[in-house]
């Protein structure tokens, strides 16, 4: 079963028509990622589907259930799990704290007022499991605020990866990185969509993670879909070109 | 019967008027620079003890004209000293320095004017009634109908068709990108304070002729205020106004039908604001956030 | 602040409390001052659960204190209620308020949320003025005193003797804030941590804020309504001034002076108040000016409040 479906969404806001039409489904198990020029209304797609508003038309599916009616934490609840272009995390916890709120709801402890010693060694141990995967096991006691961009980026999509996640959703992770940080996150990346066979739908402009990670690609200009393929089919894809380029799509 | 629903109707828009003007200024300030000013009351107390000691000097017209203007002054000068450093903190301490501020305009007011009300000298001319059928009808309270409607007026007019105005109306919707334009927002937040702080000595003024002075009557109106912000609608400045008429025209009414809730009732329609529509009568979506 | 550090500070408090009514005479204080710092505390550290920990401002929590007050007297004075059952009563009356007001005003956020908190205390307030014939009116709620405690082994006389009622204060405070640290210390305590950190990381994270808010709402006004009642029982007495919006604002600067991140900032700032507040009342008229002074000097120059700037020090 097809794991996300957006069939025809669109979104008014007023007279500016940000996603015009746009259809794109995510397999199982698939990195999809979305590129396209500024302001094609890839973001706004992004709070589309996680649930900032409803579309304007058509219908957004998750695993068959049509979720247009859920609010963003419910979205959650089901397995969609995001990161935002501006990293989004607890800026006075620690790391581990950071890490063990999200373990914590993820195993359905929100309203727990007291925790077990057996519960809670397990909580730990997420905890410490997920610090490893993002190496970031020496740093975990030091504020999340106080840590490198690029630290920051790999503790967030820790917290989403915490959720348990069928879907995660990545917007621009590698935003405002050098070289080796964008190398970094990206080799996270790829391990948890081949080692945690997660599904990921990913948006970024640096074109060398794109076409290193993704399944298929999807290109977004003007709020509509441009095309979509295989890396190399969109490589070689003459429209797509024009888009980046600025001339008019043909 | 007639007259008394009348009397309590006219009674009801002079004070939906004062509350419309406080709660304009406070409406003005609170949109440009996320602060609740609590010490409005205080500066409409200020505005109203300056026009008391300048009277015998320059006389009710001067002091109508003046006391406002230097106490927008103290307003200006107070923003750039105490606020300004606030701006881009948690909203707590804008309300806090505010709340502070409140306390020490009170004291002071009674350090230097004493705790006891006292008189306010009206133009005797204007005291009169107006006409014998209508005695409520007297002309200080037209009079001052007469300059609210001006003020609010004018407020209105200096905000759609002055530059000053539009910086501000375009300041309330996005400051970030009004900055990036080259105007001063540090200056354009001050100028707004003031703007709002004049109100407020106008309203002081206003007021000390019909209820004397004490060094408490600005909390008395504070309160209302705030209602009215909230019962016309955050962000909308003639939801401010309307709120204000309105809560003041359900006083007026409950007033004479029913006195000891007088207080209570404009606490009732914000409740009931609240459950059927949250965003106020004309307030704008998402503002509240 | 490491554990220790932490471990040694919360005993010390502890050993102050304990001792208070002892020492304070020494300091030119009284017992009564001091079960008035340990109320206030209490008042100040449940605002500050929903203030400094889950970072929602309320700036209307002296309406929940004031039910309290006004719950316990009436019980005690109009159904002649032993203390326990009357304190129980103004809490059950102003924690179904808090639910009740708290659902309706929980979308909000920021500066509007804080004027609605501030609005609807002033309907309590005036309800309490107009409604002379149950309440007493300005006047306030007299003629009636706290009732010795009968604990069936022995009578505890909170009446007669201020140091009694000075540890049976006490005794209620620890039991708040045990239950207090108990949940901030919680999974439930850490999402409330989340959303002040971050609101839209807690909802993204799957968090329903709404709801808890409004819990986080109405636990901090249970604990302040537990507050009130010991106040009403503290002066034999309680009146309008419970109820109004500067009893608020004070509840809030106590918080903020003390060090609102910190559990027992809010106690500290209580007790440099409460005792400030006596100090110059006692010496001069205008202490309305000094106490707005300490709200001014605060928000400008220690925002962190004392145990902020304590911390800082011992970072360095």
């Amino acid at each position: 079963m097809t794991l996300l479906q957006v069939r025809n969404a669109s979104r008014h806001f007023g007279s500016l028509i940000a996603v015009d039409d746009v259809s794109l489904t995510v397999e199982p198990g698939e990195l999809r990622a979305i590129i396209g020029p500024n302001g094609a209304g890839k973001t706004t797609f992004f709070n589309l589907i996680s649930g900032f508003f409803k579309p304007t038309s058509g219908a957004i599916l998750f695993d068959g259930e049509d979720i247009g009616a859920l609010t963003c934490e419910q979205r959650v609840q089901r397995g969609m799990a995001r990161t935002f272009q501006v990293t989004e995390i607890f800026p006075e916890l620690s790391v581990a704290d950071n890490l063990r709120i999200a373990a914590e709801v993820a195993a359905g402890l929100r309203m727990k007022i007291w925790l077990g010693g057996a519960i809670r060694r397990e909580i730990d141990a997420r905890v410490d499991e997920l610090l490893s995967m993002g190496n970031l096991t020496d740093k975990k006691d030091k504020l999340v605020g106080a840590l490198s961009h690029g630290d920051q980026r790999a503790a967030e999509i820790l917290m989403a990866l915490a959720l348990r996640p069928r879907l995660l959703m990545l917007d621009e992770p590698t935003a405002g990185m050098g070289d080796q940080e964008t190398y970094d996150i990206a080799r996270l990346i790829r391990r948890l969509h081949k080692q945690e066979r997660l599904s990921v739908l990913l948006i970024e402009h640096d074109m060398r993670v794109v076409f290193n990670l993704a399944d298929r690609i999807t290109v977004l200009a003007q709020g509509r879909v441009l095309a979509e393929g295989t890396p190399d089919e969109i490589a070689r894809s003459e429209t797509v070109q024009a888009a980046y380029l600025g001339k008019a799509a043909a | 019967m007639t007259q008394l629903i009348l009397y309590s109707v006219f009674n009801g828009l002079i004070v939906g008027a004062f509350y419309a003007l406080m709660a304009l200024g406070l409406s003005l300030i609170l949109n440009l620079s996320g602060v609740i000013n609590f010490a409005h009351g205080g500066f409409l107390a200020i505005g109203a003890y300056l026009a008391y000691t300048l009277i015998p000097v320059i006389g009710f017209w001067g002091a109508l004209v003046l006391a406002p203007i230097v106490t927008a002054m103290i307003g200006l000068a107070v923003e750039r000293a105490m606020i300004r450093p606030l701006y881009g903190r948690d909203p707590l301490y804008g309300l806090l320095l505010t709340f502070g501020l409140a306390y020490i305009i009170e004291d002071g007011t009674r350090f230097f004017w004493g705790a006891q009300s006292v008189p306010f000298q009206v133009p005797g001319w204007l005291t009169s009634p107006l006409s014998n059928q209508f005695f409520f009808l007297t002309g200080y309270r037209l009079f001052m109908i007469v300059i609210v409607a001006i003020a609010v007026g004018g407020l209105f007019f200096v905000l759609t068709y002055t530059r000053l105005g539009m910086r501000i109306r375009a300041g309330t919707h996005d400051l970030d990108t009004v900055s990036t334009l080259g105007v001063n927002v540090g200056l354009l937040r001050n100028l707004n304070f003031g703007i709002g702080i004049y109100i407020a000595g106008l309203a002081g003024v206003l007021a000390a002729g019909l209820l004397g002075l004490s060094p408490t009557m600005g909390a008395s109106l504070l309160m209302p205020s705030f209602v009215a912000i909230i019962v016309g609608g955050l962000g909308s400045l003639l939801g401010t106004l309307l709120g204000g008429l309105l809560i003041g025209l359900a006083s007026g009414l409950t007033a004479v039908f029913f006195p000891s809730a007088t207080e209570a009732v404009i606490y009732v329609m914000m409740g009931l604001v609240l459950l059927v529509r949250p965003r106020g009568l004309l307030g704008e979506e998402g503002r509240m956030h | 602040m490491n554990k220790a550090q932490r471990r040694a500070f919360d005993i010390a408090v502890w050993a102050l409390l304990l001792t208070m009514p002892y020492w304070m005479g020494a300091i030119g204080g009284y017992t009564e001052l001091a079960t008035r710092i340990v109320v206030m505390g209490l008042a100040a550290m449940s605002l500050n659960f929903l203030l400094g920990f889950t970072g929602v401002l309320s700036f209307g929590h002296a309406a929940y204190f004031g039910l309290g007050a006004y719950g316990t007297a009436m019980a005690i004075k109009y159904l002649a209620q032993g203390t326990l059952l009357s304190m129980a009563a103004g809490i059950v009356i102003a924690t179904i308020a808090a639910a009740i007001i708290g659902a309706l005003i929980v979308r909000r956020r920021g500066v509007y949320f804080a004027m609605v908190t501030i609005a609807f205390g002033q309907v309590f307030y005036f309800i309490a003025f107009r409604w002379n014939v149950v309440t007493g009116g300005d006047d306030g709620l007299t003629g009636w005193h706290r009732m010795p405690i009968d604990l069936g082994l022995a009578n505890l006389d909170i009446f007669g003797n201020d140091k009694a009622f000075y540890y049976f204060a006490l005794v209620i405070f620890a039991i708040c804030v045990a239950i207090m640290a108990m949940l901030l210390n919680s999974p439930f305590g850490r999402t409330l941590l989340a959303i002040r950190e971050n609101e839209r990381r807690a909802r993204f994270l799957g968090i329903p804020i709404e709801r808890h808010i409004w819990l986080s709402f109405v636990i901090s006004c249970l604990f302040v309504s537990v507050a009130g009642t010991l106040y009403a029982l503290l002066n034999n007495f309680t009146d309008p001034r419970a109820l109004r919006f500067d009893l608020s604002g004070n509840f809030v600067i106590m918080a903020v002076l003390g060090g609102m991140r910190f559990f027992w900032g809010p106690l500290i700032g209580a007790a440099i108040f409460v005792a400030l507040q006596d100090y110059i009342s006692s010496h001069t008229e205008n202490w309305m000016s000094a106490i707005g002074l300490v709200f001014v000097l605060v928000v400008l120059f220690f925002p962190r409040g004392v145990l902020g700037i304590l911390r800082g020090r011992s970072a360095e």
